[in-house]
């Protein structure tokens, strides 16, 4: 099926999102809740973009909307730059501190604004934390409470009994809300401190006890090789090859 | 079985809604019943437990037929007086009857009364005239007979009917029903599924809690004939979980109901299978949105999705969804039965048949009205409400919900139904119709509404969540006279994106209360912001009550009212108010019947 995006005409699969399709052809359009690996969330509206069926023309989330006709995308207009602008605006006083947020402010050329900025402020609510944790981790962590109340937490706030500490959830955040301490004696993440693992070749912290287990448990990988960390395994395997070439 | 009414019998009926049950309806129908077992009365009398009259203020009610008598504020204690009087005699209770505060005269029926007179029922027809857990008094009121009808016609005859009809959905977005059940029809899939939704979460609307607790035979009928229409088999009612008559009264109907086989297989021995199961609410405002609520139903957060797939084609647990609001369903036997050009003959070229609205705030007569769409609201406030109590001047009414929009008084000729509210700025939603007089203020009314809603909304996508904590800021600060001219144009811009932006209707709705007085009624801003003036005495940081002398008669009920003590005076001169001990209450305001109190 052919569609246009911003007067390019290209070739889509029935189903695929705007976005997807617009990434692949190269089209750039701007997302915070967004990522490769789960799919579109549609909780930050960034995305938005104008989309012209034969019947109507519409406002929609590029990340959830599917192609099942032939379409006419904009994927900037004024109207949607400036609510990119007011969303970047408001999201910013959530994260003021983050480098992440800062830029975006600036690119957005957001004018300021009379309403008070707290700097504690980290989390931007894109989820994309909870959606690691269910697909990396153990889902843990959920967006908890509603309205303006809402954030992510473990369940009652209490210390997970399911977190594993992996901290896939940390890794991802753009804005470096999810407090995370390393150190020989431990990582502490989700008000829980797990015992870490160091790598038998180079000494460092790389993992915890429960995410090897788990790990283990789901994926039968067991031994050695799991004593190693990311680096030092492939070194490991690197090595293993040469040996085999000569 | 309980009997008919007709003519050579007579029937007490007591007005059993949830707001006549907390004013003591119970004990007026068991002393009623108690007192038929002991005293001779020469026509045979019955009493029947009726669902909510929608006059809920003037309650508990009593209504004695063929007399055609209506008592109001019954209590235990009227019924001896009652049996003897009424009943033996056929005397009236001058002191029990409705008085009109207009003409100052008593009322024997409320039939003759305005509020009643005015309206047109055909979603309430049944309220209040039959007890709502007999399924005879249903039937006796032509229940099921379109039903019956129906199975002898095609699901295409039955949908085109609704689309003949131009019922349009009445639980706020005023989708055309026929549309929708066609859609859902035409798709290819073997499980399809039914929801009603009384999950009703807007304040001070009550008209879904009495249709479900007053007449719920009329829902699962119009269920039932959407099942023939669209091919399901099964069905849902959601109601919102305080509504424990509503659950109570639906569960005995659906037993019944299943007991004369229109429910379950093979339904009045026709090749139609359905059956009906009560769901609970989840809480929120937010679940009463229709992905939400299927996400409650399916036992998932109540957050809603995006609905570029609509539930007619993906609905709950992924197959084709009818969801229709309780108002729509009680209209749609209507329609089968008495025929869609009948029903297209009420109403607006874009808004057929009637809408019942839940009447409340600052008019005389308060509760449900069901009214022709496109009535004016000056008809439904002062027509049928009587006008603003205290002979205050009307400033605002609000329409559709906590994010409905403020009307004016000088649009007060509007013709109610879907589109035009929708131009004012505002909504038809569920039908709330909130009115506003002159000590209103509009901005603490905006604020007050924003800060309901950023507790109600989910939360889940930025410019609803967002939105509604920075406006919440910027009118809390309005409100104490920290506010500035730009602060307005934010509040402009920042409704303007979560009108496009946000992924549900409670978002894109949201900023109605702000955007609305912003255009409606600008100037009251203006003084909160450069004068720190509330020009209707209400935000406290910027009132001071004080005591004009020439009107003032020194009578003393401000200062017997007030909480403070702040106000002194010798009987018969004027009072003053201690600015050091007043707390802006405005108490005394209300109180005064010379309007002596002024705000400045
Ligand atoms: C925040 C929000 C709350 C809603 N609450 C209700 C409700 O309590 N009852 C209802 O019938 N519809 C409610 N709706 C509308 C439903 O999403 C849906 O449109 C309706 O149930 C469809 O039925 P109808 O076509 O018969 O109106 C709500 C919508 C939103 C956005
Ligand atoms: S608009 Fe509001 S209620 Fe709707 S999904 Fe977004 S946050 Fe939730
Ligand atoms: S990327 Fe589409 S809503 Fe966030």
């Amino acid at each position: 099926m052919k569609i246009r995006i911003d007067q390019q005409e290209i070739d889509v699969n029935p189903g695929e999102t705007i976005l997807e399709a617009a990434r692949q052809n190269g089209i750039n359009i701007p997302t915070l809740c967004y990522h490769e690996a789960f799919g579109g969330q549609g909780m930050c509206r960034m995305c938005m973009v104008e989309v012209k069926t034969a019947h109507s023309t519409n406002l929609v989330a590029s990340c959830t909307y599917p192609i099942n006709e032939v379409i006419e995308v904009h994927t900037s207009t004024p109207v949607i730059e400036k609510a990119r602008r007011t969303i970047i605006a408001l999201l910013y006083r959530t994260a003021p501190q983050s480098e992440f947020m800062k830029k975006l402010y600036q690119e957005y050329k957001c004018v300021e604004n009379q309403l008070e900025i707290n700097e504690n402020e980290r989390c931007i609510l894109c989820r994309l934390c909870v959606r690691a944790c269910e697909e990396i981790g153990s889902s843990a962590i959920s967006a908890i409470l509603r309205g303006t109340e809402k954030r992510i937490s473990t369940p009652f706030d209490e210390a997970s009994t399911v977190c594993i500490g992996c901290a896939a959830c940390a890794n991802i955040c753009p804005t470096g809300a999810i407090e995370l301490s390393q150190t020989p004696a431990g990582r502490t993440i989700w008000n829980r401190t797990f015992a870490v693992v160091t790598c038998q070749r180079c000494g460092q912290a790389f993992a915890t006890r429960e995410q090897l287990d788990y790990i283990a448990q789901h994926t039968g990988i067991k031994g050695s090789e799991s004593k190693l960390c990311d680096d030092c395994r492939k070194k490991n395997l690197a090595a293993q090859i040469e040996q085999y070439a000569q | 079985m309980q009997p008919a009414i007709n003519d050579d019998k007579r029937m007490i009926l007591v007005c059993c809604g949830t707001g006549c049950l907390a004013n003591g309806s119970m004990e007026v129908y068991r002393a009623l019943q108690e007192q038929l077992a002991t005293t001779e009365v020469q026509v045979e009398t019955y009493t029947k437990s009726t669902g909510c009259n929608g006059w809920c203020e003037k309650g508990p009610l009593v209504k004695i037929m063929p007399d055609d008598i209506t008592y109001c504020r019954v209590t235990a204690k009227d019924i001896p007086e009652i049996a003897a009087k009424t009943l033996q005699n056929g005397e009236l209770i001058n002191r029990l009857l409705y008085r009109d505060p207009k003409t100052k005269q008593r009322v024997k029926s409320h039939h003759e009364i305005d509020f009643y007179k005015k309206q047109h029922k055909v979603a309430l027809r049944n309220i209040g005239e039959i007890d709502p857990a007999s399924i005879e008094d249903y039937i006796q009121r032509d229940g099921y007979k379109a039903l019956g009808k129906v199975l002898e016609m095609t699901p295409l005859q039955v949908i085109d009917e609704i689309i003949k009809s131009g019922l349009r959905g009445r639980g706020g977005g005023g989708f055309p029903t026929g549309q929708k059940w066609k859609a859902c029809a035409a798709v290819d899939a073997s499980t399809r599924y039914i929801i009603c939704n009384g999950d009703e979460g807007d304040p001070g609307a009550f008209m879904d809690r009495s249709i479900m607790e007053g007449d719920p035979h009329t829902v699962i009928e119009g269920m039932i004939i959407c099942a023939h229409a669209i091919g399901a088999s099964s069905g849902f009612i959601y109601v919102r979980d305080e509504y424990s008559l509503a659950v109570k009264n639906l569960g005995i109907a659906i037993n019944d109901a299943r007991t004369r086989g229109y429910l379950g297989p093979q339904i009045l021995g026709s090749q139609l299978s359905f059956d009906i199961e009560i769901v609970r609410g989840g809480g929120a405002f937010v679940c009463g949105e229709e992905t939400a609520l299927m996400a409650s139903i399916e036992g998932n957060v109540g957050e809603p999705r995006d609905k570029y797939i609509y539930p007619t084609e993906k609905g709950l647990w992924g197959q084709p969804t009818i969801i229709n609001n309780v108002e729509t369903w009680a209209n749609v036997p209507v329609i089968m039965n008495g025929g869609a050009p009948a029903f297209a003959a009420i109403g607006t070229e874009g808004s057929k048949g009637t809408k019942v609205f839940s009447l409340v705030g600052k008019v005389i007569n308060t509760g449900l009205v069901e009214v022709p769409m496109g009535t004016t609201l000056r008809e439904i406030i002062y027509g049928i409400g009587g006008g603003i109590p205290g002979g205050r001047k009307f400033k605002a009414v609000q329409t559709g919900g906590p994010s409905g929009g403020c009307i004016p008084a000088d649009m007060l000729d509007l013709q109610v139904d879907f589109d035009n509210l929708t131009k004012a700025g505002s909504m038809m939603g569920s039908g709330g119709l909130i009115v506003m007089d002159e000590h209103t203020c509009m901005v603490e009314i905006a604020r007050y509404y924003v800060n309901f809603l950023a507790g109600e909304s989910c939360g889940k996508c930025a410019p609803c969540r967002e939105g509604l904590k920075a406006m919440l800021e910027i009118l809390t600060g309005i409100c104490k006279g920290e506010g500035s001219e730009a602060d307005l144009d934010f509040l402009r811009e920042i409704g303007e994106t979560m009108q496009i932006a946000s992924l549900c209707a409670l978002g894109k709705t949201a900023p109605n209360p702000v955007l609305s007085t912003l255009n409606y009624f600008r100037d009251e801003y203006l003084s909160h912001i450069n004068e720190h003036h509330c020009p209707a005495g209400v935000c406290r940081d910027l009132t001071r009550f004080y005591i004009d002398v020439e009107p003032c008669t020194g009578c003393g009920l401000c200062a017997k009212n007030c909480p403070m003590d702040a106000i002194s005076g010798d009987r018969k001169e004027p009072h003053v108010i201690d600015q050091d001990k007043c707390i802006q209450c405005g108490e005394c305001r209300n109180q005064c019947k010379f309007d002596a109190v002024k705000a400045r």
